[in-house]
């Protein structure tokens, strides 16, 4: 157990750059944190490019396409064509059901290939932290999504700005019917509290420290005006917000002491940004979504000494780039904190992690028709959202629990119940054949695995492979060679070499499939019951 | 070890040394009054989740504030022919009639104003205050985590155990509660079906210190406990037993209620369950426009209301309604003027509700306040601190000494009378520090009343079961200070009545049994 005598290295704390050895438990542990279910090649291309160039790629971002219409439920675009530019039919709500399930679909197919950059992992980083439900017209919650994907590495106060009137979220926090008649302090609360600066303790009767009651109400009525236009509209392409002045509450807008007493004046549409821009002024703005970045991909704890060193650093960095988060995220990656040993493995995967982390190392797709593979892309959808995270629909405006519920953290995505539920999950995907729609399965591809590995023929170089892919800490020797057994069936492991070769020799044969393909099976339920697959 | 045991086998008997009363024997008392085969075994708290923040307001409208919520809250104000009058001057919102039903068969009771001193309007920080019991930021625990821990310090490390096979606490669906949170663990396991075969493969590996050491090691427990806990609660669901009909399986809530009452019928000896209904953050569409009577708010009282009631009916056809109590909580209330969204905004205080039937029927503290022009951002003011609630259910409930409940809150407790009174026959010293006693309770001929007065107006009136006033015992001025006021039984029905005290700040409700 070569990790005991690691771990009495000291806790480093520093955002200096990593530069001690880049091996592929490096590797793999880089991209366990920035992908969904790295491959074995990804790794090794890892290793290869070494972390700065590595970091680099991750940090880009692919173009993607948007999401198919795949039923002739929708009655306007066809089955192949998008529709997030199309009208509403007459029937608008068979429509919308429809879309909504191909956006279902699409999120997790964007998951499911992804390729090699950190957009996934960080556009659902962003959707835990706004946390939107879809809206009632799906061209509406693209347009969001897509929002957060553009942007998920871009400017932190010009996303709160462009969130601030998106028209998903103005419908799902109220500020579509917020007006100067009757403020309605939904999002006004929620823009505080959760998207920007943070509540602080409670130090005086609606005094949260960074911000007070006051502020509250004062940017309900700064965010009045704003309304939604075009909603399942069969005339009009593309959902929008629209700023009504009358509408809007006038006057200056006198703000707490928490924002040295600072006067927003009256400025109609672009008020609002004069708002976050006093908001984005506090330190404590940076330092709160640094916390969240931490949190998603360090470690849950966030003690006093990485309170004072590692936040604070990242906080500064990113307020001398003007909030830009690229520069933020390279230095978080590429530091000494974030390859120490103490991290490793400290975070349970979320439902998403654990899901993909099946479907996306074992380089398995669905390859059927359009309807087919959308089908099984939203049942997924739905088999992750009964594991705690269904992805368009947060359990609170405060995301997920397991990143802000202290003291369990991600210990929350697995109680009694929701183990069970992986553990059924898993069963599904690996040993029964996977999701089935009218007979066409998508479950882990086993012998794409196999082939993706260093050496295949090899029962000892595939365990060693798997252990790396699957296991963040490493296993024991026992335990390795306990899988090596169950591979093996138990024989000589020339005897797996053998009938290996037997199916490179003949490829497309279910005889010589099959026996490997089983033999994975078995290791893999082990390999994905245990508890260290749960941990990345 | 003189440690008390977390919840004390209230088996009457078990009681010290049996007190006489005109020569029989307690236990042949306690035959007679709960008329159940077997001795009555552990209490059981029920605790559902309004989560989102419950308007109180439209859910125990105060009438005296009516006018001026009709200027406040227009456009979601339940007309007043709708709703269900329950006393002078309270009325329910038109979805409760099982509560409604509850009440008058002396099976509820209200708290009203329950909150705490400078309520946070973050769904998150209240929901922890709740849940913690604490407004101490670094409170961690949750208050019956705390608890717990007080008993069993110990766990998860070797629970479950021979003297506690059963989950201590048991979340219904897919979280944990955090109520439950202690120092180590979560002390309630979660249970979405108890029917469930569970039989997850486990390993073991030494925790190195680590955090994934750690977490391996809560990995391997939670695989360890799932299976051993499952088959407890396994067996005990297919032991148990259902008699009402009444449960609407359409009904999330009743569902799980129905599992509740059958892991309860069927030995099982979890404590504590806990159970959740989402959706109270009614910012928008509170209420469907032009029908304020249905609409979100409407639904999702009715979804608990009628749960609550089935299961009660339920508890009373399974002979254990003396075993459980159950209470709602919520991490606020809501504003009093009404937004343009037909909706509210986060409010402060809201009324609490507890249903059994030990609980002390009635409504508990005086109606808010309503004022005649909107303020903004204004809430309703606390009256109760939610903590006493707290405090007064581990004491009257779980029977639990003043002294150690004290422990587990920092503010000084005080307590409610609202949850005791199946404490019939509990010895007078432990009553003495109660402001409102009934003793001896069950009585033949007479019986008295003790009652702290404050320079005020009280009334106390007899009613019998079914809600019929018998007779006014009082109707006076009182000078501060304690009183002994007697009662005389002579004449009426065997049976169980009920004693409320009225005054100005509110009324209370004692269970009073003659025999």
């Amino acid at each position: 157990m070569t990790e005991l005598d690691d771990n009495i290295q000291p806790v480093s704390l520093t955002l200096a750059p990593y530069t001690g050895l880049w091996t592929r438990e490096h590797a793999a542990h880089l991209l366990r944190r920035t992908l969904y279910g790295p491959t074995f090649p990804q790794i090794q291309q890892a290793l290869t490019l070494g972390m700065q160039a590595t970091v680099d790629q991750l940090l880009t971002l692919p173009t993607t396409e948007p999401p198919l219409t795949f039923s002739a439920d929708d009655g306007v675009s066809a089955i192949g064509e998008t529709w997030v530019d199309k009208v509403y039919p007459a029937a608008a709500q068979t429509a919308e059901s429809t879309r909504r399930l191909s956006l279902f679909a699409w999120l997790m197919s964007r998951i499911n290939q992804g390729g090699f950059s950190i957009q996934e992992k960080m556009s659902l980083f962003w959707q835990n932290h706004f946390a939107a439900q879809f809206a009632f017209d799906s061209r509406a919650s693209y347009t969001y999504f897509e929002l957060l994907r553009s942007s998920c590495l871009g400017n932190f106060r010009q996303l709160v700005k462009d969130i601030t009137i998106d028209p998903c979220m103005l419908v799902f926090l109220n500020g579509a019917s917020n007006n100067k008649f009757s403020p309605n302090e939904n999002y006004s609360r929620e823009l505080l509290e959760l998207y920007s600066i943070g509540k602080g303790p409670q130090v005086g009767d609606g005094d949260y420290t960074n911000y007070t009651e006051q502020d509250v109400a004062a940017g309900a009525k700064i965010l009045t005006g704003w309304t939604i236009q075009n909603f399942l509209s069969t005339t009009v392409n593309t959902t929008s917000s629209a700023f009504v002045s009358t509408l809007h509450s006038g006057g200056p807008k006198t703000l707490s002491n928490r924002f040295g007493n600072a006067v927003v004046n009256s400025a109609g549409a672009t008020e609002y940004k004069n708002y976050i821009d006093v908001i984005f002024q506090q330190t404590e703005t940076a330092k709160f979504i640094c916390r969240k970045i931490y949190r998603w991909f360090v470690n849950y704890d966030l003690t006093s000494e990485v309170e004072s060193t590692v936040i604070n650093d990242m906080a500064n960095t990113m307020i001398s780039n003007n909030y830009e988060l690229l520069p933020v995220l390279r230095e978080l990656l590429c530091s000494q904190h974030f390859y120490d040993l103490s991290v490793r493995g400290a975070i349970i995967k979320n439902p998403m992690e654990y899901a993909f982390s099946m479907y996306n190392s074992s380089l398995s797709k669905p390859t059927y028709s359009l309807p087919i593979n959308t089908e099984l892309y939203y049942n997924l959808y739905f088999i992750i959202g009964a594991l705690g995270m269904e992805y368009a629909k947060p359990p609170s405006v405060g995301g997920w629990t397991a990143y802000y519920q202290a003291p369990s953290y991600t210990r929350l995505w697995a109680n009694s119940s929701l183990v069970k539920l992986r553990f059924d999950l898993s069963d599904n995907a690996n040993a029964l054949g996977g999701i089935n729609i009218q007979g066409n399965r998508w479950g882990v591809d086993h012998i794409a695995l196999l082939n993706s590995l260093s050496m295949p023929d090899s029962a000892e170089d595939v365990i060693e492979d798997l252990v790396l892919l699957f296991c963040t800490k490493g296993l024991s020797d026992a335990y390795k060679m306990q899988l090596k057994a169950l591979l093996t069936n138990g024989l000589p492991d020339f005897e797996w070499t053998l009938q290996y070769n037997e199916y490179l020799a003949d490829p497309t044969n279910p005889d010589t499939i099959n026996p490997i393909k089983s033999r994975m099976t078995v290791t893999l339920a082990s390999i994905f019951k245990s508890a260290d697959f749960q941990l990345i | 070890m003189n440690r008390r045991k977390f919840v004390q086998t209230i088996s009457l008997a078990s009681l010290g040394a049996p007190f006489m009363m005109r020569g029989m024997g307690m236990e042949a008392i306690t035959k007679k009054l709960f008329d159940v085969p077997k001795i009555v075994g552990d209490r059981v708290l029920i605790m559902i989740r309004m989560n989102g923040g419950n308007d109180g307001l439209n859910t125990l409208v105060p009438l005296d504030g009516y006018d001026n919520l009709a200027i406040q809250r227009q456009n979601i104000l339940i007309p007043q022919g709708s709703l269900l009058n329950i006393a002078a001057t309270n009325a329910l919102h038109p979805a409760l009639t099982g509560f409604r039903d509850l009440f008058n068969d002396g099976k509820l009771g209200v708290v009203q104003n329950v909150g705490y001193p400078e309520q946070n309007r973050s769904h998150f920080r209240s929901m922890d205050i709740w849940t913690s019991g604490s407004l101490s930021q670094n409170e961690t625990r949750g208050w019956l985590g705390r608890m717990l821990d007080a008993e069993y310090p110990n766990f998860p490390t070797d629970y479950p155990s021979e003297e506690n096979p059963d989950p201590f606490a048991i979340s219904m669906g897919y979280e944990v509660s955090t109520t439950c949170q202690g120092l180590r663990a979560n002390f309630s396991h979660s249970v979405n079906n108890p029917f469930e075969v569970v039989n997850l493969p486990n390993t073991t590996t030494v925790n190195d210190g680590t955090y994934y050491g750690s977490q391996m090691e809560y990995l391997q427990m939670i695989i360890s406990q799932t299976n051993l806990y499952g088959t407890q609660i396994r067996d005990a669901a297919n032991a148990g037993n259902n008699l009402s009909t009444l449960y609407d399986l359409n009904n999330p809530l009743a569902k799980q209620l129905k599992n509740v009452a059958r892991m309860i019928s069927g030995g099982l000896q979890t404590k504590i369950y806990i159970l959740n209904v989402d959706g109270f953050d009614t910012h928008d569409s509170q209420v469907q426009q032009g029908s304020p009577t249905l609409g979100t708010h409407a639904n999702l009282l009715k979804r608990i209301s009628d749960a609550v009631y089935a299961f009660q009916d339920d508890l009373r056809l399974l002979n254990l309604e003396h075993r459980v109590i159950g209470m709602t909580f919520s991490e606020f209330g809501r504003q009093v003027a009404s937004n343009a969204s037909i909706g509210t905004d986060h409010g402060d205080a809201a009324p609490l509700f507890l249903f059994g039937s030990c609980v002390s029927s009635g409504i508990y503290g005086s109606n808010p306040t309503i004022g005649n022009t909107v303020v903004n951002q204004e809430g309703l003011p606390m009256q109760v601190d939610f903590r006493d609630v707290y405090a007064s259910i581990l004491r009257d409930w779980f029977l639990i000494n003043e002294t150690e409940v004290q422990t587990f809150f920092e503010h000084e407790v005080s307590y409610h009378n609202i949850v005791g009174a199946c404490n019939v026959g509990v010895n007078e010293t432990t009553l003495s520090t109660k402001e409102l006693v009934l003793y001896p309770n069950p009585c033949i001929d007479s019986t008295t009343l003790k009652v702290e007065a404050n320079n005020e107006l009280i009334k106390v009136v007899l009613y019998d079961l079914s809600g019929r006033e018998v007779a006014v015992l009082l109707d006076q001025f009182l000078d501060a200070g304690t009183h002994q006021i007697p009662i005389k039984m002579h004449g009426y029905a065997k049976g169980s009545y009920r004693v409320q005290v009225i005054r100005k700040t509110g009324m209370e409700s004692l269970q009073l049994i003659k025999l």
